[in-house]
């Protein structure tokens, strides 16, 4: 960069270019620098990973008891711990699941879900964010889920 | 980090909030022995559902070390209650 300034400047000393041009190239060559920068900021940037899921629920105002409010504020880690928690149900009670799950219409076979995979989905996670907008009996319920 | 302390706050329609810290560290103090004396009982409790003890108690143990810095609130205006486990 400094090299092209220098050439610049040469050219100006030089009489080649006037005082106006060079300052206009000037202009350019730091403008190309930062559009660069900034292009390449998300890329080298490591993303921070995220450490609580978070669930916001307003209920918003119905006219009667007024909104209701629910901030919960959950660690992955004890995400992490509950995932492991559920790798630890008999196959028994697994199977009974199954079953219910079936009969409820839902083609998911719990007994597939393996650990890494439940890893995995924590991981993913990071990217998750549900917004609910519904309009409830009058008032709005909104609903928010992520991670941060 | 085990958590050491929990505040639970609790808010009536008067907008009075009562707030209780609770010294979990005490709790698991008082717990400690009485996991011991039942662990002969947990031990076989798992076997008979075909659970590994071992891997049983370390979730316990990842559950219990995570549950730090956890945070509930439910507001309303008659009354609202906020649990913040530190």
């Amino acid at each position: 960069m400094n090299e092209h300034r220098r050439q610049i400047l040469q050219m100006l000393s030089e009489g080649k270019i006037s005082a106006d041009e060079a300052e206009r190239l000037i202009s350019a060559l730091e403008a190309g620098l930062s559009s660069s920068v900034s292009q390449n900021a998300p890329d080298s940037a490591p993303r921070a990973r995220p450490k609580y899921l978070r669930v916001q629920v307003d209920s918003g105002d119905d006219g009667h008891d007024g909104p209701t409010k629910v901030n919960v504020r959950v660690p992955m880690q004890l995400l992490r711990a509950g995932v492991k928690l559920a790798g630890l149900i008999p196959a028994q009670a697994l199977d009974r699941a199954n079953v219910a799950i079936h009969e409820k219409g839902i083609p998911f076979d719990l007994s597939q879900i393996k650990p890494e995979n439940l890893e995995e989905l924590i991981d993913q996670l990071s990217d998750l964010s549900v917004d609910v907008d519904q309009a409830d009996h009058g008032a709005k319920v909104k609903v928010k889920v992520f991670c941060e | 980090m085990i958590p050491f302390v929990a505040v639970v706050s609790l808010r009536g329609r008067q907008s009075r909030t009562l707030r209780i810290w609770v010294p979990l560290i005490l709790l698991w103090l008082l717990l400690v022995p009485l996991a011991v004396l039942l662990s002969p009982l947990i031990f076989v409790f798992c076997l008979a559902c075909r659970v590994s003890p071992f891997r049983a108690f370390s979730v316990g143990w990842q559950i219990l070390w995570a549950l730090h810095d956890t945070h509930l609130e439910v507001d309303h205006p008659s009354a609202g209650i906020s649990i913040c486990v530190f």
